[in-house]
């Protein structure tokens, strides 16, 4: 694939080429906000792939598409500002051109912005690979009233420059056929080579030769003047990549007299060099209008990050994110978990009964792997949902806002600005909000967010709660789940000081941040974007959920057929398990063996709890719906999803008013597990058995969020060891303290 | 004096980036080099970080960051 041997066959037969088969692979490169997701989606749309760059968390898009006859790869590199080595998006985005060598770069330069973006443009041509820029964003650039001479910047960089209007798909066409052009005769499409200062130009070229002579091998498998120049810098990345040494004496007299006679570090030297020549052809090619008219960012900006209004907007915006994500994806989940448990469930148990299937079989098939399936689905809408959101925000320009308004908070517990979405987020459910870490670039803080994430408490939670609560303590039930999520927040406050100074030892990463102009988001990579992750936590993190729903399945329901709860797997792990619990007040076989369970979501917990406790009524042997009864019933509760889900979104803003429904049934069955606890628990160890809930191990969803976020279970490892300790203590110091007091 | 002292509406010319290594590269790549003019628009509602214009875009960070940046106040 390498570009000799194109070049070669090429020659060879200008015809009928057999290498006009294989795939043109063309990296796309850019800055972040210079619209190259939105130009990749236009022209790649549904055939994009999204995956993770090997052993990192930085999102990887290709798209395999013919064009004329061609075939061509894209491969989206991670936006940066530069190919310096500090960031994991430069080192993948580097080590992809210098290692896998394209056939060709776009780099994707935003037309607004000319000379920050042409700094990288400068530091791509120097890779010896053809570049064709798509001069992006240029309708906006247009209304600015900049007048960019293009063919002046084509002569000046050697390069095609073609205007390309992403969210409008124009001049998509003219640089795909700047690609097959380049492509059919890349010889004359090497970038030109712009001239540092003379010290630079004659110790570059020495390196050169150096090299040459001294390591043929490294000659061959890097581009020469990149290289050089990086040795130069004395990049380490690179250093350690080939093994040489910062004190090879022939780099370092030519470092140390470059040193003596510039007298600063090389490394800025080069950067201030690059920075000179993108700020030269700027001036040559942009002409700007003499007076600059207010835009309209600036306006939104005044009003937004104001002093007095900035937080309350900010406040707001947050609200209406987290409403829209729930509400309106809760009727739809609603409406899927009842499709599953109801008529899919009778569907499979007629069938398993009329081909006389075994008990067991109906059961395992029914209560193991239908309701598993139904378990993962549920969260399909609201992933669905926060991605959408998500990606509006950061599309939109105000996710960098919403950094630059809470920063200070989030710092002072060592997380970045943006760490607040994902952390609102886990009060609907820890499970979007692990995902949505992805808005965070550093590892780090990503990391660190990921970990207090399940502090949160989760919707999850509530049920337990309330149980509890309406048991114990009836007249004060606000203000007793109010202290819960309190506590919550306190724990992830003090865990993220911890953390801070012990897993996350030294220097906090920096906090330099462009805050880009506010921008429509382009509706078609909305929509991409939240269906690629919708599809991708269902095929992925589905097969996980559904195993694990499974394993419990059978922890509960073996040995087949025990009469009673106490002798299932599940039962003899409660009993295992309840002397640890002693210290904390609840140390019952029925309690741990509920928390147990609770590993597949804690509100199940109190199901299950029920289910220990208050031995069901027989049941009542109800009349099948027939299929067609089945299907106009999943028509219509369709149908009432969708209204329910658009009311929603109106009560959000105060209009409809929401009523929630729930059968007698059901809460009948409430008040006799309440009955049960009363005589079970004191108020004490309920209190101690809440705040137990709220902070032990994270649900096997979140585990496998984590998972897939990550790419490892290293975090999740943590995240199991810290909450357990922590439920641990806190539970055993509400427990002791209470009695010590006298509450017992 | 640096670029954290600054008031918002205030502009500066930057005289020396104390800052070094990954840090110092980061604020180069940004834009932010000796001998350019960068004004500071803002300060976030908490008080840190701040927002400036640099090269024609906007950049926020944090003050810890603008004080090992040296500027010479510009009218």
């Amino acid at each position: 694939m390498s570009l000799e041997l194109k070049i070669q066959s090429l020659k060879l037969n200008e015809g009928e080429n057999p290498v006009r088969k294989k795939a043109i692979i063309v990296a796309v490169a850019g800055n972040p906000n210079s619209g190259k997701s939105t130009l990749i989606n236009a022209i790649a749309g549904t055939r994009l792939q999204v995956g993770n760059w090997p052993g990192v968390t930085v999102e990887k898009k290709t798209a395999v598409f013919e064009y004329e006859g061609r075939k061509i790869k894209l491969v989206d590199l991670p936006g940066t500002y530069s190919l310096s080595p500090y960031t994991q998006e430069e080192i993948i985005a580097r080590d992809y051109l210098v290692h896998e060598k394209p056939d060709v770069i776009i780099d994707v330069v935003d037309a607004t912005n000319l000379e920050r973006n042409l700094y990288l443009t400068i530091q791509l041509l120097e890779l010896g690979i053809p570049v064709v820029i798509a001069l992006n964003i240029y309708d906006e650039a247009m209304k600015k009233g900049y007048k960019i001479d293009i063919k002046a910047m084509e002569k000046m960089l050697g390069v095609r420059v073609i205007p390309t209007i992403a969210t409008k798909k124009s001049g998509l066409k003219e640089l795909l056929k700047a690609i097959t052009e380049i492509v059919d005769n890349p010889a004359i499409h090497i970038p030109k080579r712009l001239h540092y200062e003379e010290d630079f130009e004659l110790a570059a070229a020495s390196v050169e030769s150096y090299i040459k002579t001294t390591y043929p091998h490294l000659a061959e498998k890097y581009p020469l003047r990149w290289f050089s120049f990086k040795l130069l810098e004395g990049d380490q990345h690179v250093l350690q990549e080939i093994n040489l040494s910062e004190n090879e004496t022939f780099i370092k007299d030519i470092r140390e007299h470059l040193k003596r006679s510039h007298g600063d570090d090389i490394e800025s030297l080069m950067a201030d060099e690059r920075y000179a020549q993108a700020s030269g052809l700027t001036h040559e090619v942009l002409k700007k209008p003499e007076t600059r008219k207010i835009e309209m960012t600036e306006k939104i900006d005044r009003i937004v990050l104001n002093r007095f209004f900035g937080i309350p907007i900010f406040l707001a915006a947050m609200w209406l994110v987290f409403k829209l994500t729930f509400d309106v994806s809760g009727p739809f989940a609603d409406w899927l978990d009842a499709m599953i448990t109801g008529p899919f469930k009778r569907w499979a148990e007629t069938i398993l009964g009329f081909i006389h299937a075994p008990e067991w079989t109906v059961s395992l098939a029914t209560d193991g792997i239908i309701a598993g399936v139904g378990f993962v689905i549920v969260f399909v809408p609201v992933i669905f949902a926060m991605m959408f959101f998500i990606t509006f925000l950061e599309g939109s320009g105000y996710m960098a806002r919403a950094a630059f308004v809470m920063d200070r908070l989030m710092h002072a517990i060592g997380l970045h600005g943006k760490s607040f979405i994902p952390m609102l987020l886990g009060f609907g459910c820890n499970v979007p909000a692990i995902y949505a870490t992805r808005v965070l670039e550093n590892p780090r803080d990503k990391a660190l967010t990921a970990l207090l994430i399940p502090l949160m408490s989760c919707g999850a939670r509530l049920p337990v709660y309330v149980v509890f609560v309406g048991a114990f303590f009836p007249h004060n039930a606000g203000t007793v789940i109010w202290s819960l999520y309190v506590m919550g927040i306190s724990l992830a406050i003090l865990m993220g000081v911890i953390f801070k100074k012990t897993l996350f030892k030294g220097e906090a990463p920096v906090f330099i941040m462009e805050l880009p102009p506010y921008r429509m988001p382009y509706f078609r990579s909305l929509m991409i974007h939240t269906w690629e992750k919708g599809k991708h936590f269902l095929i992925k993190a589905g097969t996980y959920i559904l195993a694990v729903s499974i394993i419990v399945w059978f922890l509960l329901n073996l040995p087949w057929g025990v009469e009673n709860k106490r002798d299932s797997y599940l039962g003899k792990m409660g009993q295992v398990i309840a002397p640890v619990l002693e210290p904390l007040g609840f140390g019952k076989w029925e309690a741990a063996s509920s928390l147990v369970a609770g590993l597949i979501a804690k509100e199940i917990v109190v199901g299950t709890m029920g289910e220990i406790y208050v031995p069901k009524l027989e049941d009542k042997k109800e009349e099948k719906p027939s299929l067609t009864e089945d299907l106009k019933e999943i028509g219509t509760s369709l149908v009432s999803a969708a209204k329910d889900s658009i009311a929603n979104i109106f009560s959000t803003f105060g209009i409809a008013s929401l009523s929630s429904e729930e059968s007698p049934e059901m809460k009948e069955e409430r008040e006799s597990l309440r009955n049960v606890i009363r005589k079970q628990f004191t108020p004490l160890t309920a209190y101690a058995f809440m705040s137990f809930v709220l902070l032990y191990m994270p649900c096997v969803v979140a585990a496998i969020a984590l998972r897939q976020e990550f790419g490892t279970w290293k975090w999740y490892g943590i995240a199991f060891v810290y909450q357990m300790a922590l439920a641990w203590i806190v539970a055993f110091m509400i427990y002791q303290g209470g009695k010590i007091i006298g509450l017992g | 004096m640096n670029l954290s002292m600054l008031k918002p509406g205030e502009a500066g010319k930057i005289t020396s980036i104390s800052a070094i290594g990954p840090l110092k590269r980061r604020l180069m790549d940004m834009g932010v080099l000796v001998g350019e003019i960068v004004k500071v628009e803002k300060v976030a509602p908490l008080g840190d970080p701040i927002e400036v214009t640099i090269k024609n875009y906007n950049l926020s960070l944090r003050k810890k960051e603008a004080e090992g940046i040296e500027v010479e106040v510009v009218k």
